[in-house]
């Protein structure tokens, strides 16, 4: 038997025993809604929408946080992260605010940020933004400490200026590790803000799983599982792709 | 050596000042009524808030009460994801077929953000704790099965056949061979995973919960009590930093031979 085989006859055996379930009447459609019922559904959320808004409109404004919290959060996160790799001192007077940040739940700190500026974007911006920062920081940090001293060197017996060297030695090998910190930081940035969206949305996907949970309704629970389910996987081979063509050169050194 | 040492002691300084000057900076900005009282407690509340808990508990909770919830159900949640996650992981490395057949359902579940899928547990299994244990499960499950599945299949080739032409047989080879070689990437699939649950377990303790770090900021904040909502903002920091710290520390105990190899 091919390994291809396998993976089919293993996803029949899924769907055959979501049919059974269903359709045999074993479990309620509350709690498990058959194909049919789930097809209905995503036809419905494409004409109609959810709750006045088009279902592009919920995503759109998922989408759009996520961007906005991320890129403001990896930007500084990665400026501050290179300047600590370059200094020690920064280093030191940063490190145990960005040690803190890291481990800490991120949702803990969104119940504050909308004391301080609402439940609307302003927090959630915030909250994605210190979500994504340490993670960067840190890894261009790494990056920076990791760069190979014989480069360095080699740079600077060839008569190189320090900004020279951080421009044409340290940036691009530190780059490498800065993207990957960034996938890593996109991950934790989406898993929040499907989180806080549920927690504190009036809108955006998160918020219409939410939303129809509250109603009962499970076939627009799966259908928007599902859909941030290919949203994060769309937005992690987004960052992959940008990451090969600009680091083209990583793992072949 | 010498040099070191007086590089980290600097380090440590410099970071004790910062500290300091940041929590110096957060007393005077309260202080001083730069921000209405309602919005932002000063250090000296947050600590009387603490003093507070520790002997009047929070709305019939005890503070012990609440972070024993919170670790308990990460942790219980965890240990299920290891038990199952890091044998069901090695089977997929060590077995095309195994992988082809259940790879894929991890790795749908994987990138899937925990909270989405929360609702539907709360569906099915009620808004108790089974719910919410279940939820950590399943957020580190899918990482430590992949992160085993790696470990093996990345374990080098030369060894296992160096291994078997001395004669060992398959039980021996996966005992003295595969395992201690997929061990490194297991144990960074576990770091991964535990930051991951604890990130979880408070979001659903915001969510629905009756006790726990999580649910105490969240009611909190229903009360406007900033001073306990930023003494759980710190305990979090604080549990989240030590049980990285912890793994760190089994890591560096057990893998002794990692960046050695």
């Amino acid at each position: 038997m091919r390994p291809r085989t396998a993976t089919a006859i293993s996803a029949a055996v899924l769907v055959a025993g979501w049919l059974l379930l269903t359709l045999g009447g074993f479990v309620s459609d509350l709690f498990l809604p058959p194909p049919s019922q789930l097809w209905d559904a995503l036809v419905d959320l494409w004409q109609e929408g959810y709750k006045n808004r088009s279902i592009w409109e919920h995503i759109g404004q998922s989408l759009i946080r996520v961007l906005v919290g991320f890129g403001t959060g990896a930007i500084v996160g990665t400026a501050m992260g290179l300047l600590m790799g370059y200094f020690k001192t920064i280093d030191s007077l940063f490190a145990p605010f960005i040690e803190f940040l890291r481990p800490l739940p991120q949702l803990a700190y969104l119940v504050i940020l909308i004391i301080w500026l609402g439940i609307d974007e302003a927090s959630k911006i915030t909250l994605l933004f210190l979500a994504a920062l340490p993670v960067a920081a840190v890894a261009a940090r790494d990056g920076v400490r990791n760069v190979s001293q014989i480069r360095i060197r080699v740079a600077q017996s060839l008569g190189a200026k320090r900004s020279h060297i951080f421009f044409y030695i340290v940036f691009p090998s530190a780059l490498a590790e800065i993207f990957t910190g960034a996938r890593l930081a996109i991950g934790i940035v989406y898993a929040t803000l499907i989180a806080s969206e549920i927690i504190a949305g009036t809108n955006g996907i998160g918020w219409m799983i939410f939303d129809a949970g509250r109603f009962l309704r499970s076939d627009f629970v799966f259908i928007g599982i599902i859909i941030v389910g290919i949203m994060g996987i769309a937005i992690d081979r987004l960052i992959l792709m940008v990451e090969t063509r600009v680091v083209h050169w990583a793992g072949k050194q | 050596m010498a040099k070191k040492k007086e590089l980290d002691i600097r380090a440590t300084l410099l970071g004790l000042l910062a500290v300091g000057v940041g929590v110096l900076a957060w007393q005077m900005i309260g202080t001083l009524g730069l921000v209405p009282k309602a919005l932002l407690a000063t250090p000296a509340e947050v600590w009387a808030a603490l003093i507070e808990i520790l002997h009047e508990g929070y709305r019939g909770t005890t503070l012990f009460e609440n972070i024993a919830a919170t670790l308990g159900r990460c942790i219980l949640g965890f240990l299920a994801a290891v038990a199952l996650g890091v044998p069901l992981g090695l089977w997929m490395g060590i077995s095309k077929m195994t992988e082809a057949s259940l790879n894929f359902m991890v790795q749908f579940l994987r990138p899937l953000p925990p909270l989405s899928y929360l609702v539907l547990l709360i569906l099915w299994f009620g808004i108790g704790d089974f719910s919410k244990i279940m939820l950590l499960f399943l957020t580190a499950f899918p990482t430590i099965a992949t992160a085993s599945m790696a470990g093996v299949r990345q374990v080098n080739r030369k060894r296992i056949d160096a291994a078997r032409s001395l004669g060992a047989n398959s039980r021996q080879i996966f005992h003295h061979v595969l395992l201690p070689g997929a061990l490194p990437m297991i144990f960074t699939g576990l770091r991964i995973a535990i930051a991951a649950a604890f990130s979880s377990v408070v979001a659903a303790e915001l969510m629905a919960a009756s006790n726990g770090l999580g649910w105490m900021v969240f009611s909190a904040s229903r009360n406007m009590r900033t001073d306990i909502i930023l003494l759980g903002i710190i305990l979090l920091g604080i549990f989240g930093m030590v049980l990285s710290r912890t793994l760190v520390a089994i890591d560096t105990h057990m893998i002794h031979w990692r960046g050695y190899d």
